[in-house]
């Protein structure tokens, strides 16, 4: 379980944030809402350690996040960043391994147990057929998913995604965000930083929305994401509603059609 | 498959082809090159001699042939085969180790000013009159404190991009380096310092001997180690240093070893055969072209080429024309054209 | 079993034997300049120079040794240079002296020894040994300054078995030196003229004080106008310090330096200038000034004798060049190459 209390955030010399208290266990699907330049990112790499926090507290089984060495939270916590080019020709099955990197000796190169592990996490996420594939030879969407299954083949309790769905075509956003419902319910839990509402009523059990630095709500999607809430948030009218069809609120904009004239 | 999936199966093979043929091409070249080499030189020996004095070496007694044609060979070329084998493969594996650090194709094992320091400290050397042993010993140490310096000065500076600083701060204590060798340089007698110097500054295993070959070895081996036992780690280094972290590397750590192994091997390379250019730039990516991108791969890749191509290149040096041409002419001159039909031509290495 | 073994230890011990005979029967100690003890053949039939100063001691002194020349002489130089030695391979130069030599063609070569005129610094004695070492050819190092010229002739001559030229060449070196000396000494310091060695196509480079270029200078007992800006080698000078030095004398390496230098509006202050007391070394087939820093030399310091103090040096230059050039290039010059040498060295530019 991956707790932040009170946690202040940002850069040396340049804050973004603070007194963020939220928490995602195991199995549990929690979703960062917030509009660009929020401090979503921000918080996320936060809460992975990979940039000093400026206050507050963050743990980790009760244990402090600084207390723990790297590759002792990396075998907890998995990142999945957004899926960027890469410069060398890696496989995908290379590209997997590499997740093995806190399980492998420092001086020694991947085993057999390794490439299962990578193997199983290809075989979890249905992508076996881009194993040997060139990394950079795929699409954007089938990239996403490589670097899911690298974050799985860490084998960790939290994976910590960063708005996966961004850049994905309609179809790969779909798939990912089944994906990861699916990885919920196999025991993982996480947490995910998205910037359309929607999503967070498709895949989350809690949504965390983040508005300059700041949290401004937290709670089930169904009494977190209002109309207002999101009006407060991105500044557009929205409307919420259940739809039976799909067994789920879902979230749109309403788009002023009028010039001039608010609804 | 969606739209955005591009067709690229075909290439996908043509890579795999090339990994299969290119494991082999490079032993075979170095092989090849190594024999031919030690058969090329100005002092004329006839095919029987040669045989004679290598079964003679063999058995350990004394061939019935000239005497000098022993000398020849044991004290002249060996050495310089040798020492161009190791010189090649420490500046290909010091380049290979740099461009997969700063994840740059156009990065060489100077970027951090290892030859300007080791220059420095030659040249100093030659201008205060010192044996040959100590001059070599000036170059190494002056190699060593140059990358010490980038990196105290890179580590002193926080910021998110370590790698930046590093570059910038090799740039800018390159820089310094290469203006207190111009001084030097004025300063220097013009008949008995000056042209040591420049020539120097050109490289060359001319003079190289078995005792300069074994004064660097366990620089060698001492650098090499940390970089062959992280083979697999590098490739972790190539992801950028936020991500790697996450993964579980300790990136400051591990650039230190990178860092601290390849300027031993291009230090330790640079002080008994001045600066030799191109082989750190261009090996390794005629290596990775070859063999692909995993690290481990790339840098004995690299190794065999490196060496193969440096030996080449010497025994084109001593024997194309009457004087001994200084190798930095030569690797330039064939490494920049070949350099550019490659940029030209094939993007396989780096997409 | 036992007798084969036998057999082949005793022709082992024939071959130790035979080559420890042969060792002590062919070789001898000599002390070169440097101090060190080298082991060199009883016969030395060819020899090898390292760098140009070396070169212009084996070709003086004993040309039949020579086994080729440093640089291939252009045909400037052969004109000056005696055949068949004119002809002979270029070779390069040795370690410290550029590096430029390939080893294995040295030893195809054959020498039995190697000589470096100049520096004889710790640089030198390390790559001396280096080369021995390598080789297996003695390495000799000598002592480049003007001073020891003689000595130098005489040691070398004691090593190649030329003792009776040696002597020849050292006394002509002595005299000459010290021939000058004598003459100078009485000359008071304000009456020695101040001279200006301009190297380089605009004349900028110059000698220090001490610096081995300007060897020639000092034992002619001039002054040289940059001797104030500290001692040391070669450097680029401004022509404002030459403008302050205000030179007596300018000599020129570079024809172009020496035919601009006259005609400059910017030079035209200076008192050598306004004065036409401008000349240019003669170079061919060395420099008469410092260029190898040699034995080439001797003519130069008897030429800017009679340059500087013509009413103290009255002999023939033109006679003294012919004997020079006679014993120590081997050539006879004619009128014509005489005057062609000496043009620009008696003469300011027209």
């Amino acid at each position: 379980m991956l707790a932040a209390v009170d946690v202040a955030f940002g850069y040396r010399g340049a804050p973004v944030g603070r007194g963020v208290t939220c928490a995602v266990a195991a199995g549990e699907v929690l979703c960062l809402l917030g509009p660009n330049g929020g401090g979503k990112t921000t918080l996320l790499k936060t809460l992975l350690g990979l940039i000093p926090a400026q206050g507050g507290a963050i743990t980790i089984d009760g244990q402090a996040l600084a207390g723990f060495s790297r590759p002792d939270l990396a075998r907890r916590l998995g990142y999945v960043p957004q899926a960027h080019n890469a410069f060398f020709p890696f496989t995908v099955r290379d590209v997997v391994l590499m997740g093995r990197a806190a399980r492998v000796g420092l001086f020694s190169a991947p085993s057999a147990r390794d490439r299962d592990a990578a193997h199983a996490a290809l075989h979890t996420l249905g992508i076996d057929h881009l194993a040997d594939r060139t990394y950079t030879t795929i699409s954007g969407g089938e990239r996403q998913m490589a670097l899911i299954a690298r974050a799985l083949a860490q084998e960790p309790a939290i994976l910590v995604m960063d708005e996966p769905t961004a850049n994905l075509d309609f179809g790969n956003q779909t798939r990912v965000l089944e994906q990861i419902g699916r990885l919920a319910a196999q025991g993982l839990g996480i947490l995910l930083s998205t910037h359309d509402p929607d999503h967070a009523f498709a895949c989350a059990d809690r949504v965390a929305l983040l508005q300059g630095g700041h949290l401004i709500a937290l709670g089930l999607p169904r009494e977190t994401l209002t109309a207002d809430m999101l009006r407060r948030l991105y500044g557009v009218d929205v409307a919420v509603t259940y739809l039976t069809d799909v067994g789920r609120y879902v979230c749109t904009p309403s788009f002023n059609r009028s010039r001039g004239k608010t609804i | 498959m969606t739209v955005r999936d591009r067709p690229s199966i075909g290439r996908d093979r043509v890579v795999g082809a090339w990994d299969r043929a290119g494991i082999w091409v490079a032993p075979v070249v170095l092989v090849a090159v190594v024999v031919l080499s030690f058969g090329i030189g100005k002092y004329p020996i006839s095919l029987a001699d040669f045989a004679a004095a290598i079964v003679g070496r063999m058995t350990g007694q004394p061939a019935a042939i000239d005497p000098t044609i022993d000398t020849v060979l044991w004290q002249v070329r060996l050495p310089r085969v040798l020492a161009g084998l190791a010189v090649g493969a420490a500046l290909a594996a010091a380049g290979a180790t740099y461009q997969g650090l700063f994840r740059n194709p156009l990065v060489s094992p100077d970027i951090l000013g290892v030859s300007a320091g080791a220059s420095l400290g030659a040249v100093l050397g030659i201008f205060l009159s010192l044996p040959v042993l100590l001059i070599q010993l000036l170059a190494f140490i002056g190699g060593l404190a140059a990358v010490a310096l980038v990196y105290a000065v890179g580590a002193a500076i926080r910021t998110r991009d370590p790698i930046l600083v590093l570059v910038l701060a090799g740039v800018a204590v390159g820089a310094l380096l290469t203006a207190c060798l111009s001084l030097v340089k004025v300063l220097a007698d013009p008949y008995n310092q000056l042209p040591a110097i420049t020539y120097w500054l050109l490289g060359s295993l001319a003079a190289v001997t078995r005792g300069d070959l074994a004064s660097i070895l366990p620089a060698l081996a001492i650098g090499f180690v940390p970089i062959i036992l992280l083979r697999w780690r590098m490739n972790l280094m190539t992801l950028g240093d936020e991500e790697a972290r996450a993964l579980g590397v300790d990136t400051s750590r591990l650039r230190a070893l990178f860092i601290a192994g390849a300027t031993l091997i291009t230090a330790a390379a640079v002080s008994i055969t001045g600066v030799i250019g191109w082989i750190g730039l261009l090996i390794p990516h005629i290596a990775r072209m070859l063999v692909g991108p995993d690290f481990g791969r790339v840098l004995l890749a690299s190794v065999m080429l490196g060496g193969g191509y440096l030996v080449g290149i010497d025994a084109l040096a001593r024997s194309i024309a009457a004087m001994e041409t200084p190798l930095g002419i030569l690797t330039a001159a064939l490494g920049a054209p070949f350099f550019l039909y490659l940029l030209a031509t094939t993007r396989k290495g780096w997409e | 079993m036992i007798w084969r073994f036998c057999l082949v230890l005793m022709l082992a011990g024939l071959l130790a034997f035979s080559i420890a005979i042969d060792a002590t029967a062919q070789t001898r100690a000599v002390v070169d300049g440097a101090g060190r003890t080298i082991q060199i053949p009883q016969r030395i039939n060819r020899v090898l120079a390292a760098g140009p100063p070396a070169s212009v001691l084996v070709y003086t002194l004993a040309p039949e040794l020579m086994v080729g020349w440093v640089r291939e002489p252009p045909p400037e130089e052969k004109a000056y240079l005696a055949a068949p030695y004119r002809d002979l391979p270029a070779h390069g130069r040795l370690t410290g002296r550029g590096n430029t030599a390939n080893i294995e063609s040295i030893l195809a070569l054959k020498p039995d020894l190697i000589i470096d005129v100049g520096s004889t610094d710790a640089t030198y004695v390390s790559l001396a040994d280096r080369v021995q070492q390598q080789t297996g050819i003695p390495y000799l190092l000598l002592d480049g300054t003007i001073g020891k010229t003689a000595d130098v002739y005489r040691m070398f001559g004691k090593i190649v078995g030329r003792e009776d030229r040696a002597e020849t060449l050292a006394r002509y070196a002595e005299a000459t030196m010290q021939g000058i000396r004598r003459r100078i000494d009485p000359v008071p310091v304000e009456r020695r003229p101040g001279v200006y060695y301009g190297r380089g196509p605009r004349g900028l480079e110059t000698g220090m004080a001490g610096s081995i270029n300007l060897e020639v200078l000092e034992a002619v007992g001039a002054r040289n106008v940059a001797a104030g800006a500290g001692r040391g080698g070669l450097m680029t000078v401004s022509l404002e310090q030459i403008l302050g030095w205000n030179p007596d004398v300018i000599l020129a390496l570079e024809p172009a330096f020496y035919r601009d230098v006259a005609h400059s509006p910017l030079w035209s202050a200076i008192k050598a200038v306004r004065e036409r007391r401008i000349y240019r070394t003669p170079t061919l087939p060395y420099g008469w000034f410092d260029s190898p820093p040699g034995a080439n030399r001797l003519i130069g310091m008897r030429w800017l004798a009679t340059l500087l103090y013509p009413d103290i040096f009255t002999e023939d230059l033109r006679q003294a060049t012919r004997d020079y050039y006679s014993q120590f290039y081997h050539i006879q010059l004619t009128d014509s190459s005489l005057d062609a040498l000496l043009r620009d060295a008696l003469s300011p530019p027209p």
